[in-house]
């Protein structure tokens, strides 16, 4: 393989690279001041950031589950982050809810208000709840880590399509809930 | 055709969409501010329609409970829903440019791209294959390409038990766990024992003789030796020594009864769950990759090995002591009501006293020795995460950290352990008490009998024994259900492995190669592991006979996908893949794996002798074989060294070998298979720069005369192929001889750049 060795090219090249590295390792912050947010019309969420315009992005949660409204990591379909928002509340209500509304898209998961029944039998518990998104009714493949403690008190339920359902904090359930969640931990 | 949804077609046929020109129809259950919803999207050979309800759906049924409108295949609208408010768009195929499935956190996000992108509607995760379909039957319909409607026809006839209306809890498995037909299962579990007729016959000869005997004796304690022998009345008046003789026969002659039953059972059922095991790992060694990758190691491990052992138990202590106890509940019964119906009644009034306290207290009991199990399980993984580390522990110092987590885990544990023994140490003995009721109701009522000269004081020790006999079985029969229900769960599991049918499957009629020139032809081929996730798009690339094919780009690239299709572990998805003009999927397997070689990145060594390990492709070849194969292998230096040479046990628990050292093994492995084509998939990424290169020098041995594929991180792995094709994120971007891709400054000028680069920083360069 014939590659040019040069040591003068290595050099510049080694600067560049130096460059690339420092700008990789840079994180972009977006606040007030150098970023606009905007829904388009066709319900999506849009940014300009200082001079450029992204069209189309995505909100990504770098702690979904134990800090939804920091670092919020900006990205485009291609997964390339635009920037990060260090604290959502240091956006105008607006803004606030406009982005809230993407997250929400994002992580969807109706939290469990109530637990009705949840019957185990032949290696799936089938849950009955009442959630934030209404009666939701769905199963679980019993034995694997689908029922797990994402914080202390948060509990993620992944039934067995994949769908996300949470209980804030398992301490606020009644005995009876609890008896039946355990169960299934 | 595809069932567009009842209730709404009027509305639908008003706006254009007519039933018989729908091709798809993707349900789309949730709203983009975050709640369930009723929203289709329709797809025509022209339009797609977008049919939105305004309602707020409040219920929501997914997998595994019954469809709550009925069983019929066709869609139906939840009540209230066409009631509703729908609206209707209709746009025309021509003003989209593109429709794409944005993946969400468990769900999806349908775009839509015409002048501006737009999100028309979005569905959760168990749509996501329908969704996909969507989009290839518009690229394909946008392409003006040829539709086959079977391909894009909507599965839902499969997708709940016709019986019940329970939606299947797991895609592609058609069981419903409700309407699993038990007996069946049973009746299949049985088969297995069908071999050991004879040792079935004995088994229940022998129970139903130690039971028969044991029964004998409360009987003798009883009436016989204080009515007749110290009564002196009857038969054995006076007989005292005979009587206690008989006891201790009939005591004998159970146990020794008992002891044969339980030899001859303990070995067939060794055998059945051998004959269970063994169809098992069979079943598993006929299926495909993605089987194994679908289901996590562990969880098969957890098959083979945990239901074969529940369906051992099954048939050493279920069958048996349900015969048994059966046959002993009906026994003592008989014989008490035999002896004195009323005095039987009222032995058995705390009974449902007993069942009531177990149907209360066992579950409680269950779900705290869950706790203490999960307890243990955790502080395990305390003691293993923290002693697998170690090194990093120590390196850090967190000694007191581990120390402190550790304590958290341990007090957990020991708290669970501590409810768990305070309450099974109040049920048991309450039990106990209840039980030994049904004894002190009989002193009392019997022994007001005796006393009015009703009674013999024989009969009411005989009553005694027989009741004291009796709560075990009972006790047993009380959770019998449960535990049925367990055992045919795990036999359903362990059947279906054996009834899984492989996903590569080599076509009836395949044509067999002896020999192949080893000409690879990649037509235009798609694939990907989980649906809206393509790893490949669109792939092409040819290699002829002897020539020796790099592949490069960053990780994740597809690299190694493309050649786990070539040698057929997956199927494509589109497209085709061509050895000598054949298509893959039509040769037979034993083509496939005669004459395709595999040296990968991830070498194993299998359990046994270095030697066998080489000549684990061929296991009849010579001695001079396996010598000449480590010899090209660059191998046989290192062999000779050590003390027990190709003799030395390698593998779990054997010498440890070094990764170069394995992956020279492994390479004589591929030279003694001697395929004529070779892939090479990373075979040195995880080796220092000296071992690269001696093991490069096998490799070229190797190559010649072979049509290579060859996957590198590192370019100068590759210096030598004829040919290069770049792949980045599912596609070829480059190809071309080095020298061209040089000359076009454009992803392998960047790669060699960075690589030379990194070379230097190493100071190899």
């Amino acid at each position: 393989m014939t590659v040019d060795n040069g040591i003068q090219t290595v050099q510049e090249e080694k600067a560049e690279e130096q460059t690339d590295m420092a700008d990789a390792t840079k994180i972009v912050y977006l606040t007030t001041q150098n970023c606009k947010f905007s829904n388009t019309d066709g319900n999506m969420l849009a940014v300009q950031v200082e001079e450029q315009e992204h069209p189309v992005v995505y909100v990504h949660c770098s702690f979904p589950h134990t800090n939804r409204r920091n670092y919020l990591s900006i990205r485009t379909i291609d997964n390339k982050e635009i920037g990060i928002i260090k604290s959502l509340d240091d956006f105008p209500p607006d803004i606030i809810a406009l982005l809230e509304k993407h997250l929400e898209l994002r992580y969807f998961a109706p939290e469990i208000s109530k637990v009705i029944g949840i019957k185990e039998e032949y290696g799936y518990s089938f849950w009955d709840t009442e959630t934030t998104a209404g009666s939701c009714r769905f199963t679980v493949h019993s034995g694997r880590t689908n029922v797990r403690l994402v914080t202390e008190k948060k509990l993620l339920i992944t039934d067995v399509d994949g769908n996300r359902f949470l209980i804030q904090d398992i301490e606020q359930l009644s005995d009876k809930e609890y008896r039946m969640v355990e169960m299934c931990m | 055709m595809p069932q567009i949804p009842t209730g709404i077609e009027s509305a639908l046929q008003e706006n254009g969409c007519l039933q018989e020109n729908v091709l798809i129809v993707l349900p789309c259950d949730r709203n983009v501010e975050g709640g369930y919803a009723e929203s289709y999207l329709l797809l025509d050979r022209e339009h797609l329609f977008i049919a939105t309800s305004d309602q707020v759906v409040r219920h929501k049924t997914f997998k595994g409970f019954m469809n709550p409108f009925g069983r019929k295949k066709s869609l139906k609208l939840p009540p209230g829903a066409t009631n509703s408010k729908w609206t209707f768009e209709k746009v025309s195929i021509e003003m989209i440019e593109s429709i794409s499935i944005v993946n969400l956190v468990a769900s999806g996000l349908v775009v839509l791209k015409s002048t501006e992108e737009r999100a028309i509607a979005a569905f959760t995760n168990g749509h996501m294959a329908q969704a996909v379909k969507l989009t290839e039957l518009f690229n394909k319909l946008k392409k003006n390409e040829d539709i086959d409607p079977l391909e894009f026809r909507e599965d839902q006839e499969h997708s709940s038990c016709p019986k019940c209306g329970m939606i299947y809890p797991e895609e592609g498995r058609k069981i419903c766990p409700k309407c699993m037909k038990k007996h069946a299962v049973f009746a299949r579990l049985l088969s297995y024992a069908g071999k050991y007729k004879l040792s079935i016959t004995f088994i229940i000869l022998f129970m139903f003789l130690n039971s028969a005997t044991g029964l004998v004796i409360p009987y003798l304690q009883g009436t016989v030796l204080f009515d007749q022998a110290l009564g002196e009345k009857g038969n054995f008046a006076g007989k005292i020594g005979l009587v206690i003789l008989l006891i201790v026969i009939f005591r004998t002659l159970s146990m020794v009864f008992g002891v044969i039953f339980g030899v001859i059972n303990a070995k067939m059922a060794a055998n059945v769950a051998f004959d269970l095991k063994s169809s098992v790992f069979e079943a598993m060694q006929r299926l495909s990759l993605s089987f194994f990758q679908k289901k996590q190691t562990g969880q098969l491990m957890t098959r083979v090995n945990n239901d074969s052992a529940e369906l051992q138990y099954f048939f050493v202590d279920g069958i048996p002591y349900f015969i048994v106890n059966f046959m002993n509940i009906i026994g003592i019964t008989g014989i008490l009501l035999y002896l004195d119906w009323k005095l039987t009644l009222i032995c058995y009034l705390p009974l449902p006293f007993v069942l009531l306290l177990m149907r209360v207290s066992f579950p409680k009991l269950w779900r705290l020795s869950w706790r203490k199990h999960r307890g243990v399980s955790r502080m395990n993984a305390v003691i293993s995460d923290s002693v697998t580390g170690t090194r990093v522990v120590k390196a850090f110092g967190k000694e007191k950290l581990e120390i402190k987590r550790f304590d958290k885990a341990n007090r957990s544990f020991s708290g669970a352990e501590q409810s768990f023994n305070k309450t099974g140490s109040t049920i048991f003995p309450i039990l106990t008490i209840l039980t030994q009721i049904g004894g002190i109701i009989i002193w009392a009522f019997g022994g007001w009998k005796v006393m009015q000269g009703d009674f013999t004081f024989g009969k009411i020790m005989t009553f005694i024994n027989y009741i004291y006999l009796l709560y075990g079985p009972v006790q047993f029969m009380n959770n019998i259900v449960n535990w049925w229900s367990y055992c045919m769960s795990a036999a359903q599991r362990i059947f279906e492995i054996q009834d899984a049918v492989p996903e590569v499957a080599e076509k009836p009629g395949a044509i067999h190669l002896e020999k192949v020139k080893g000409e690879i032809k990649v037509n235009h081929i798609t694939f990907g592991y989980e649906p809206n996730k393509s790893i490949l798009k669109g792939v092409t690339m040819t290699a002829k006979p002897g020539q020796m094919i790099g592949v490069v780009g960053h990780s994740g690239a597809g690299k190694s996908t493309l050649v786990n299709l070539i040698s057929r572990l997956y199927d494509v998805n589109a497209g085709e893949i061509q050895i000598d003009g054949v298509g893959v999927k039509e040769l037979t397997t034993r083509t496939l794996r005669d004459n395709i070689g595999i040296v990968s990145q991830e070498v194993y060594v299998f359990m046994g002798t270095i030697a066998e390990n080489i000549a684990y492709a061929n296991p009849e070849c010579t001695v001079d074989d396996i010598v000449q194969a480590a010899k090209i292998a660059n191998a046989h230096d290192f062999i000779e060294k050590l003390p027990d040479g190709y003799d030395t046990i390698v593998g779990t628990g054997g010498h440890n070998l070094s990764g170069g050292e394995k992956q020279r093994i492994s390479i004589a492995r591929a030279v003694l298979h001697n395929p004529r084509i070779l892939i090479l998939d990373e075979a040195t990424a995880s080796l220092d720069t000296e071992t690269e290169l001696q093991i490069q020098e096998a490799l070229e041995t190797l190559i010649r005369g072979r049509t290579t594929i060859a996957i590198a991180h590192r370019l100068s792995t590759l210096r030598n192929a004829d040919y290069l094709i770049v792949m980045d994120a599912g596609k070829v971007v480059e190809s071309g001889t080095h020298d061209e891709l040089m000359a076009k400054d454009g992803m392998y000028k960047d790669l060699v750049r960075k690589h030379d680069e990194a070379l230097q920083l190493k100071g190899v360069g």
